[in-house]
């Protein structure tokens, strides 16, 4: 073979299996976004599929059981609500009225099954608004810190 | 004061870069030759004033100069003396700052080493620093000031960090840096090379120590950050590939891509445009990098607040790419009529094999990285590339990267007889492949990790042997002992051996990444009084809740005892952190080291110091330690590369 199409075919066969090992990764990897809302208005077609979805842990929603280590709790975007139930220990910033976004699938029962939660940290540093020192008595993710 | 102060020099700087650009410009005119000395001036000068505004700075950070306000939001007065110091690169202006000042000490360094030989080419050196430092100089003179003062003046400052309030991160950034900043060394004097029209090897060999130094400060930086997040996130990993990670571990493949091709330009003179083409891309990426991380077009947990700083470096990495490729482009016709493959089979073909495999990832993880912008931008859906896409296509690659580690120091240059073959390779492939039948035999059954130890092994067995029969050599001919003869072997070829101890490093390393990856396990749960969990061979018994008061904050420790098999291994104390400029409290992990694997605690939670009830997370990580022993060994090789020990190589002289 010349030279030129020795050079083409190898560099062919080098893209080709680039591509094939991207193209694998990216449908294992890629995890679509979506809003408690759209969930919702397509809740029968995108059962089983890995999902995240972003919003606001419901104020008075959420429900702790430190024993089992399970968090259920309603994440919102403004109009519509989403039940999402975890198991496992979520971020230090994660709280109620706060942003979180919830990776996992939704169950046949239509709850939000999280495998992991992330939590949204805020722009900058600000103290705390009582600007009290006084330190925590508790602390569980999920619950505002309780001063002495 | 010290910010008018500060900021005049940073002005003053600027300008004497401007004119480092123009000099060699009007130099290069006939009968005006006597400019080209001054663009050794300009550097010296910019030298002088940017170490004089970073002295303004830190001095400012330490004396809590509080009408500056970058020292109000980096440093506090409770703040120990050393964090006042690091508060320097607490934030993006400060860190813009110390980049400039790394540059431009890297720039002074070369101005004086050169200062008598290379005089052709040191202008239009010293005239691509200018150019990038000028560029720096600009972004903090009117983008991004560090000088910009605060009126009132505060009482007291917000503070850093608190994330960045560790050893590590004392280290971490200016490795980084230094290691960005190295790569502009072999980009200046390639863009000099193409400039003059001299695109013999003489860039390549005056560059050789430099891509070194900077090949090691990006493995570095990389590795303590890496330590860093192991050591003080509190997640139990080391490498998410974050953002802000991959931009910083990019440029690390087109360097060592560059590190390994440049030695085939050296011997056989092919390759010049692939490796002014990866120099370019190299440094490309480091103002890549600085661009996405501090944008804020992507969310990571590293980047700072957005800002205008980030379409700036976008605007200047265009111009980069544009003049770089621009020139390489007008140079096309001196570039051309290299020598040829002879063989497939060769150190050549093994070297090539290796850049391909190295750009190949860097294309992987650059797609990875950018995806989620693309797909927004061009279909207008969110969504995120997780850690298993970039698992999935490295893997593969690095694998085969080990393979060639052990294949291309040892097969021949030009065509490997087979003869030569079987005398390198038989005896190292017999020997791995043996302990490949032992692993699977003991119990790794599943086909990656065996894969990888294997490759490991054979690496580590074909230097080994290879070692060996130099030494055979040695003692059949000077009649040297084993210690004598390698000293011998170093001092003769210390780019080689230094090579060869940085690829044991690299092994050490993977095997680190290959050992936690595949078999790490987790639990967690809430535990009362003397309740315990038990995770692989350890059990762990909560002990109980202390909480006390820190000069910065306040700390909240749990104690537990860990028995290793029945025996009892002490105490280990996982940490929570409340700052009050914090809304939620900062993890302080611990973790114990063993060769064999780390056991890793964190505390996630606490209900009432009396109550003593704890929630607590805790990992099993094989052979972690190995990565971190690796980064030394890495460290030890590099040394034994570039210092002056034996006779200097003929080309350097």
């Amino acid at each position: 073979m010349p030279r030129r199409k020795r050079f083409i075919v190898g560099g062919l066969i080098i893209l080709a299996a680039l591509s094939y090992i991207i193209y694998g990764g990216m449908q294992e990897a890629i995890v679509y976004f979506v809003t408690p809302s759209e969930l919702k208005a397509k809740e029968n077609t995108s059962t089983d599929k890995f999902l995240r979805m972003g919003g606001m842990v419901v104020k008075g929603s959420l429900q702790i059981d430190l024993k089992n280590l399970t968090y259920r709790f309603d994440l919102t975007d403004g109009s519509t609500s989403f039940p999402v139930f975890f198991r496992g220990v979520p971020p230090d910033l994660f709280t109620e009225g706060k942003g979180a976004v919830v990776e996992g699938r939704v169950r046949a029962d239509g709850i939000f099954q999280a495998t992991t939660i992330m939590a949204k940290h805020a722009e900058e540093y600000s103290p705390h608004a009582d600007g009290q020192d006084g330190y925590p008595k508790s602390f569980v993710p999920g619950k505002e810190l309780t001063n002495q | 004061m010290t910010a008018t102060l500060g900021h005049t020099a940073i002005i003053m700087a600027f300008l004497a870069a401007l004119c480092g650009v123009v000099c060699p410009i009007v130099g290069s005119r006939p009968g005006l030759e006597r400019y080209f000395s001054f663009t050794r001036t300009a550097i010296l000068s910019q030298f002088v004033l940017v170490t004089l505004a970073a002295g303004a700075l830190i001095y400012g950070l330490i004396a809590t100069d509080f009408s500056i306000r970058y020292v109000v939001f980096n440093t506090t007065r409770g703040t120990p003396i050393y964090y006042r110091v690091t508060g320097l690169w607490g934030a993006l202006e400060g860190s813009l700052l110390l980049w400039e000042w790394i540059l431009i000490i890297f720039s002074g360094l070369v101005a004086w080493i050169y200062r008598h030989r290379q005089r052709e080419t040191m202008p239009w050196v010293l005239m691509v620093f200018s150019i990038v430092s000028a560029f720096f100089l600009g972004v903090i003179a009117f983008v991004s000031n560090p000088f910009e003062t605060i009126s009132p003046v505060p009482l007291d400052g917000r503070g850093l960090n608190p994330l960045l309030e560790d050893a590590n991160m004392m280290t971490h950034p200016p490795l980084l840096y230094a290691g960005f900043v190295g790569l502009t060394v072999p980009y200046a004097f390639a863009i000099a090379a193409l400039i003059r029209g001299k695109l013999d090897e003489a860039w390549i060999v005056a560059t050789r120590r430099w891509t070194i130094i900077a090949w090691f400060f990006l493995t570095a930086g990389n590795l303590v950050g890496a330590w860093w997040s192991y050591h003080v996130l509190g997640w139990g990993g080391y490498w998410a590939w974050d953002p802000v990670e991959n931009a910083a571990f990019m440029p690390w493949l087109p360097a060592t891509a560059f590190l390994h091709s440049v030695q085939v330009q050296e011997r056989r003179r092919m390759l010049k445009v692939w490796n002014l083409s990866l120099i370019i891309i190299a440094f490309s990426l480091t103002i890549f990098g600085t661009f996405l991380t501090r944008s804020g077009i992507i969310s990571s947990i590293h980047a700072f607040s957005s800002g205008p700083v980030g379409s700036v470096f976008l605007i200047f990495l265009a111009f980069v790419l544009l003049a770089s490729f621009g020139l390489l482009a007008f140079r096309a016709d001196l570039l051309k009529g290299q020598p040829e493959l002879d063989s497939m089979v060769s150190r050549e073909s093994a070297f090539l094999l290796n850049n391909i495999v190295l750009v190949s990832a860097l294309f992987t993880i650059f797609l990875g990285t950018i995806f989620p912008l693309l797909s927004e931008a061009v279909a207008g859906t969110q969504v995120s590339v997780g850690a298993p896409y970039f698992n999935s296509v490295t893997v593969p690659l690095f694998l085969l990267l080990v393979f060639l580690m052990g294949v291309g120091p040892m097969i021949a240059w030009r065509r490997a007889s087979w003869d030569n073959l079987k005398r390198n390779f038989l005896w190292p492939s017999v020997a791995s492949l043996s302990l490949a039948l032992a692993l699977f035999f003991w119990r790794i059954r599943d086909f990656l990790p065996l894969l990888g130890f294997t490759l490991l092994a054979f690496v580590v067995f074909s230097i080994l042997y290879d070692t060996g029969l130099a030494l055979r050599a040695r003692r059949r001919v000077a009649g040297e002992g084993i210690l004598r003869g390698l000293v011998t072997l170093c001092r003769r070829n210390q780019r080689r051996y230094g090579g060869l101890v940085v690829h044991l490093g690299v092994v050490l390393i993977v095997l680190g990444i290959a050992g936690s990856m595949g078999y790490s396990t987790e639990r967690e749960a809430t535990l009362g009084l003397k309740e315990h969990l038990s995770i692989g061979r350890y059990l762990i018994q909560f002990e109980g809740l202390k909480g006390t008061q820190q000069p910065t904050h306040f700390r909240v420790e749990g104690s537990f005892r860990v028995f290793h098999q029945g025996t009892e291994w002490g105490i280990l104390s996982p940490a929570l952190k409340f700052f009050p400029t914090q809304q939620s409290p900062i993890g302080r992990a611990v973790h114990r080291s063993s060769p064999s694997e780390d056991i890793y605690l964190i505390l996630s939670g606490f209900s009432d110091l009396n109550q003593n009830q704890a929630t607590l997370k805790v990992l099993v990580r094989p052979l972690v330690v190995w990565i971190w022993i690796g980064g030394f060994v890495i460290a030890l090789g590099t040394l034994l590369a570039i210092l002056p020990l034996g006779k200097a190589s003929p080309e350097e002289k």
